[in-house]
């Protein structure tokens, strides 16, 4: 069931960040990319194991040593917070960016911002 | 298994990042103190080279050299801790980081005289040298990404370091681009985790090699080493991803384009390299790919046929975008940027040849192809795109329509740029001599007409965009922007020794051929790499006999 769900969610934020990504408007491109990486983290999160919380569920105890009765991967939860800290970082970094291309171009829209290559 | 004991050797592998690490902090608090930070920039940069050289020569030239040291960081052994690992391969392109960041170090300080006014721009040049160090000394797939991101970090504000229209927008895709790849990242290193139940790269090459012992479901382990793949191809700019790189490259400081093309992008090459043959090639993983229409297109029983066939068209199409496009770019950037996605593919090539190949003695030929072939491409390429910024400083501009008769106004930059651009299209004894010929080589001998006739074609398509920009820019009529221009002496003293660099590579071939080879072989050698990193094996504490469902 949690598995379920979990999928569903992870694919409804890639939906999502797709959308946005495609969006004209930079800032929206900013969020397309921000809820991308966070769906990215929420598959980490999954992949963990989710199912009854015992160490055969969780590949670094299963693989590696026995003997925790019951516990959720310390592993991916390591990774993830250091993913969602990088995502914070270059999240903040993207907007600020965002900000500086308004700056000089006067627009934020995609498609007057001229072509990227030439 | 003992634990690795922590001796000099050990200590060599952290050496080189602590080195950069102290230098990019020390620089950045010593923010207020130009004097003070660029002294410190200096000792940190010379340090930083005799650290890889010690590591070269103690872990991997010496006659009693191991050939690889490891160190585990916080003690813990592998595989629970992060592991740092130096083996040849990654001396080789650390050793080729290292002089192309000199290089760029010393133009920087003489194009940055105003070093109160770029404040931050030492801080984040020594940022960029510790991401990629990382990234060449990490054991660990998921340490490797938090390097990649060190290291991009750094080159998103170098993108966007002018602040200009057009270096802002190149910036803010450049950015776009990798925050996805790091997204895709994420979800290769994740599955490959619920996969196999380990991060650590000799851990897992150990685990895919037997994965029915360790209870692997064979099935995903292609599709997420695709995934890496990709990402992968992305930072080493290969087509269909390497629309990035024109804009980019424009958009850089010449300098920092310089150490974009030489070192960021041999990341990518490294951890394709690294990937497919210390991790993956004992992959007992039959893999099979069949197209409607046209049969069977990939089969093979390692990941590695997949990688090459993959690899393979993805090198060929770099070859002729890169070489179509840098013909007729109107500015030198543009010709050098276009050409660098060609030469990568040149790069690419003799890896592709590497994984398909049966033959172990072909595959080591490849590999010492690509590696040699990518030394030369970092000397030269980063010589060129130093001289375009010698040009620019000079002249204030780098259109090939308004540049004309540079040879006669200033030799030395002329002869190092001809070096440089001969090195390119590979004329002995210079370094592109060697690697040319060793790629050439490699597709000889697997006999592949079709790969053959391609490289030629490359090759060709490099002596015309070499000789246009060569004419176009140092011959014929001074311009009136060349006429009084004056290029720095410093900086064209840098080109020379770039010049002379690969003059030296060429004449003196046989130790630089030596240390590709022992390069090649500590890729291509798993066991020895998982020997080093001994990963601790606790299946008998284990009752349930490993394995995860």
């Amino acid at each position: 069931m949690t598995a379920l769900v979990l999928a569903l969610v992870v694919g409804a934020l890639f939906a999502l960040g797709t959308f946005l990504l495609l969006r004209r408007d930079l800032i929206r491109v900013v969020w397309g990319l921000a809820i991308i990486s966070q769906a990215a983290n929420v598959y980490l999160l999954a992949m963990g194991g989710i199912a009854a919380g015992t160490f055969d569920s969780v590949p670094v105890l299963a693989g590696h040593g026995a003997g925790a009765p019951e516990t959720a991967d310390p592993l991916v939860q390591a990774l993830v917070l250091t993913a969602i800290v990088i995502g914070f970082g270059m999240t903040a970094f993207a907007l600020v960016l965002s900000y500086r291309v308004y700056e000089e171009h006067d627009t934020l829209d995609v498609s007057e911002l001229g072509e990227h290559d030439g | 298994m003992a634990a690795v004991p922590i001796g000099t050797d050990a200590q060599l592998v952290v050496a080189p990042m602590l080195i950069v690490l102290a230098t990019a902090v020390g620089t950045l608090l010593l923010g207020q103190r130009p004097q003070a930070r660029a002294a410190v920039s200096v000792v940190g940069a010379v340090a930083y080279a005799v650290a890889v050289a010690a590591i070269d020569w103690y872990i991997v030239l010496a006659p009693d050299a191991s050939g690889i040291a490891t160190y585990q960081v916080g003690d813990w052994p592998a595989p629970f801790g992060i592991t740092l690992v130096a083996d040849g391969l990654s001396a080789f392109l650390l050793t080729m980081v290292a002089t192309i960041g000199i290089a760029s170090f010393v133009f920087s300080m003489r194009v940055l005289p105003e070093l109160d006014r770029r404040s931050y721009y030492f801080p984040l040049f020594h940022f960029l040298m510790l991401g990629v160090t990382g990234a060449f000394l990490t054991g660990d797939l998921f340490n490797l990404f938090v390097w990649f991101e060190v290291m991009l970090m750094a080159s998103y504000i170098f993108v966007a370091y002018y602040g200009g229209p057009q270096h802002t927008r190149a910036a803010f895709w450049y950015v776009a681009l990798n925050l996805l790849a790091s997204a895709v990242f994420l979800l290769g290193v994740g599955g490959l985790y619920a996969t196999t139940g380990t991060l650590n790269m000799a851990d897992l090459a150990q685990r895919l090699a037997e994965p029915a012992a360790y209870g692997i479901d064979p099935g995903p382990v292609v599709g997420l080493l695709a995934l890496l793949l990709s990402v992968f191809a992305i930072k080493a700019g290969l087509v269909p991803f390497q629309f990035w790189i024109p804009t980019a490259y424009r958009a850089a400081p010449p300098q920092v384009t310089a150490l974009l093309a030489g070192a960021t992008k041999k990341v990518g090459i490294y951890a394709i390299i690294r990937l497919s043959f210390t991790v993956f090639a004992g992959a007992q993983l039959g893999v099979t790919l069949e197209a409607p229409g046209v049969g069977v297109v990939v089969s093979g029983d390692s990941p590695l046929a997949f990688v090459g066939s993959v690899l393979f068209v993805m090198a060929a199409a770099s070859i002729l975008v890169g070489g179509l496009g840098a013909v007729g770019r109107d500015s030198l950037e543009g010709v050098f940027a276009y050409s660098s996605i060609g030469q990568v593919g040149f790069i690419a090539i003799p890896v592709a040849i590497a994984a398909t190949t049966v033959s172990p003695e072909l595959r080591h030929i490849g590999i010492v192809a690509a590696l040699v072939y990518a030394l030369n491409h970092t000397l030269a390429k980063g010589l060129l795109f130093l001289s375009v910024g010698t040009v620019r400083t000079a002249t204030g501009t780098s259109r090939l329509a308004d540049l004309g008769g540079l040879a006669r106004r200033s030799p030395p930059l002329a002869i190092a740029f001809f070096v440089a651009a001969l090195s390119l299209v590979g004329i002995p004894p210079l370094s592109g001599f060697f690697g040319k010929f060793l790629v050439f080589d490699t597709a000889a001998r697997a006999e592949t007409v079709p790969v053959l006739v391609l490289l030629l074609v490359g090759s060709l398509l490099t002596i015309a965009y070499a000789t246009r920009t060569w004419n176009r820019s140092f011959w014929g009529v001074q311009s009136s922007a060349v006429e009084d221009a004056t290029p720095d002496s410093v900086q064209v003293a840098v080109l020379l020794g770039l010049a002379a660099a690969i003059l030296a590579v060429g004449v003196g071939f046989e130790p630089i051929y030596r240390f590709a080879d022992a390069a090649a072989t500590a890729a291509l050698d798993s066991d020895a790499y998982i020997d080093a990193v001994s990963p601790t094996d606790i299946e008998s504490l284990d009752s349930s006999g490993g394995g995860h469902p």
